[in-house]
């Protein structure tokens, strides 16, 4: 189980270079570290999205690995229907390559897990698929335009929840995805962040070595929707964790943990908030309260979480 | 009136606002997510709603909430959202209820790519979801018309009572061009007779597609099928060019239309006699036109952005009189006037059927 830079270097690289992803894009980067965990004997499915898009502009793909993409709402159930085809000729023994276990992982952005294929990921966790559902969340539809989704922030802009004179970005907070998929009652849940690599390799190991469903939520600051210095987004993720936007924990068979602890003086959420274009009409005069309401969601999200973990 | 420039996506906007629509759900997807920006900046700010939904079959379900209320409802999508939403459609249609839904094509099937296409017309005009029932399918060809037909769109689904369907593709979608901005006018319909607003003038209205009794469902059916007569009767638009004297007729709607428009003068230039007649409406089909104009020494072309669908319909309006040729590129490849130049030659020269 150990994860360290010594073992990780010398895993196959399985998402190659070459791919169409813009400069400074962390869903790569995501990608990358999560195969080099997973190894060769994986089968990929991509929801409809970014990644999907730039990996598999056809007839090129970036993947190693076989990938299976069908349409937005429904990748769960795709990756089911593989895992299961794979139980049912493992059983018969009429695998044309026998493999001991093969890893079943669906990646879908939060637009294809949050909003139309929560359905489908509810169905497939629910019916207990021995596969990892991996949500790389960059909070909008960037793939299609930067709408928002169930992800996006209270008080982003975004093309459909424009800031203006009217409204000032999304008047909704985000859902708590991560906390849905616990009340699946599957045997590991977590959320994690690309900054935190040692944190994220562990969760995918975890992930991958449970006999049952699994899912991580993975934030992925977005150069384009979030409106950054491309260099910047390993850093803004490092620092979503930093101001308890974005907690690291993880939940083995309902048993929640945190898997980073946050200085007690944690980062103001502006200091976050005030890299991001997204966020810019925040600091216009007569919005400060806009940045206090997410910082008291902020932290009434972190008082919960800790209750939970036992760390209250 | 004023001329603005814009993208034939916004003009569908403009043409919803114009026409008092003040409730719009929507879906990102491309090339038709520019509908919902729009709808999302305009709507809210004229006091009226724009609800961003988690899925297609919500955005859809969304508009026959609203429009059993018998307010003016919209939402957009292209091919993928489109099959999404047939279920909804489905039962839209069989409650009678007005909406506009807008399509705007690309490629298929599948995942397809988001290259225009017109491969969808089948799904649009023979009904796409289940059970016996119609959209009517307005097919613009030009920004100006994304905005006018949408106008139209709305008053023929109250007048009807049923959903109509923009049928545009990513072309008439994504290109701008200048459009002249119709005058905002009230809603000319009342719907206090069949819908439900939770008051005492609308308390005994009921709004259902169930009919459980086999009796009651076939004198339904039979019902819908007597308005869609109607329409087919009274509400057939195309627009001709040149048909009269034409040894060919060239049949083509949307993007397609306005390449073929450009051809015939070139033809004739050349000797041929070459006519377009557009469908402006795809569903009800301009069939009793063609089966006027197949009476002679003619011969017909389908051009399309697909494998082969309008072409079906040439074939039944013109009923073996004349022969039906097909052309067709897809995926998003669009014909140029020379490839088709030289497609009216081999028909009119090759004898080739």
């Amino acid at each position: 189980m150990a994860v360290n830079l010594q073992t990780l270097s010398k895993n196959e690289d399985l998402l190659t270079g070459g791919h169409r992803a813009c400069a400074g894009c962390t869903g790569s980067n995501i990608l990358r570290q999560i195969m080099l965990t997973a190894g060769r004997d994986t089968v990929v499915g991509g929801a409809t999205g970014c990644m999907e898009v730039v990996t598999t502009i056809f007839p090129y793909t970036a993947w190693k690995t076989p990938f299976i993409h069908s349409a937005f709402e429904n990748c769960a159930a795709t990756i089911s229907g593989a895992e299961t085809a794979y139980r049912a000729l493992k059983k018969s023994g009429e695998l044309p390559v026998p493999r001991e276990r093969i890893n079943f992982i669906a990646f879908g952005g939060d637009g294809g897990t949050y909003d139309i294929g929560l359905q489908s990921l509810s169905g497939a966790m629910e019916r207990g698929h021995n596969m990892l559902y991996v949500c790389y969340d960059n909070e909008a539809y960037m793939n299609t335009g930067i709408q928002r989704s169930g992800a996006t922030p209270f008080g982003a802009h975004t093309s459909t929840a424009p800031a203006g004179k009217v409204k000032q970005g999304k008047d909704r907070h985000r859902k708590d995805l991560t906390k849905i998929m616990v009340a699946h009652n599957i045997p590991y849940v977590a959320q994690t962040t690309p900054f935190h690599w040692k944190d994220l390799q562990m969760k995918v190991r975890k992930a991958l070595d449970v006999d049952g469903p699994a899912f991580l939520n993975i934030l992925m600051p977005c150069t384009v929707g979030w409106g950054f210095d491309p260099a910047l987004g390993i850093e803004l993720s490092k620092m979503a964790t930093e101001c308890n936007f974005w907690p690291l924990f993880e939940v083995e068979n309902g048993e929640y943990k945190l898997t980073y602890k946050p200085k007690a003086d944690r980062t103001p959420i502006e200091e976050w908030l005030k890299q991001q274009v997204r966020f810019k009409h925040l600091f216009k005069p007569g919005n400060e309260h806009l940045i206090v309401e997410i910082q008291r969601w902020v932290d009434d999200e972190q008082r919960k979480l800790l209750k939970l973990c036992g760390e209250a | 009136m004023s001329r603005k420039f814009m993208k034939g996506n916004d003009a569908i906007v403009v043409g919803a606002l114009q026409a008092g629509c003040r409730a719009y759900y929507g879906y990102p997807i491309t090339p038709a997510s520019e509908i919902a920006h729009a709808a999302a900046l305009h709507f809210p700010a004229l006091g009226g709603t724009f609800i961003q939904a988690e899925s297609e079959v919500s955005a859809i379900n969304m508009v026959y909430g609203t429009a059993g209320m018998g307010i003016r409802t919209m939402t957009a999508s292209s091919s993928p959202g489109f099959s999404l939403k047939q279920e909804g459609l489905s039962y839209i249609a069989g409650s009678e209820l007005p909406c506009v839904v807008v399509n705007v094509m690309r490629g298929g099937p599948g995942l397809g790519n988001i290259a225009p296409e017109q491969g969808d017309y089948f799904q649009i005009t023979k009904g796409g979801g289940h059970g016996n029932y119609r959209l009517i399918a307005l097919a613009p060809n030009c920004a100006q018309e994304m905005c006018d037909l949408t106008v139209l769109a709305f008053d023929l689904a109250d007048k009807y009572r049923n959903p109509v369907c923009i049928a545009a593709d990513g072309f008439t979608g994504q290109m701008m061009e200048p459009v002249t901005v119709p005058a905002a006018r009230p809603v000319p319909f009342d719907h206090t007779s069949w819908c439900v607003r939770g008051d005492a003038a609308t308390h005994r209205n009921l709004i259902s597609s169930i009919y459980l009794e086999s009796a009651d469902l076939e004198r339904h059916n039979l019902k819908l099928d007597e308005k869609y007569r109607r329409i087919a009767r009274d509400e057939v638009r195309c627009e001709e060019y040149q048909v009269e004297d034409a040894d060919l007729i060239v049949v083509a709607f949307g993007i397609v239309s306005r390449i073929v428009y450009s051809t015939v003068d070139q033809a004739r230039a050349r000797g041929w006699k070459v006519g377009l007649l557009r469908p402006i409406t795809l569903w009800p089909f301009p069939s009793a036109r063609i089966a006027e104009l197949s009476r002679r020494d003619v011969r017909f072309l389908s051009a399309e952005l697909n494998t082969g669908q309008m072409v079906e319909d040439v074939r039944l309006a013109v009923e073996g009189r004349a022969p039906v040729h097909f052309y067709g590129r897809c995926g998003g490849m669009v014909p140029g006037a020379e490839e088709l130049l030289a497609e009216y030659g081999k028909i009119l020269e090759g004898g080739r059927s």
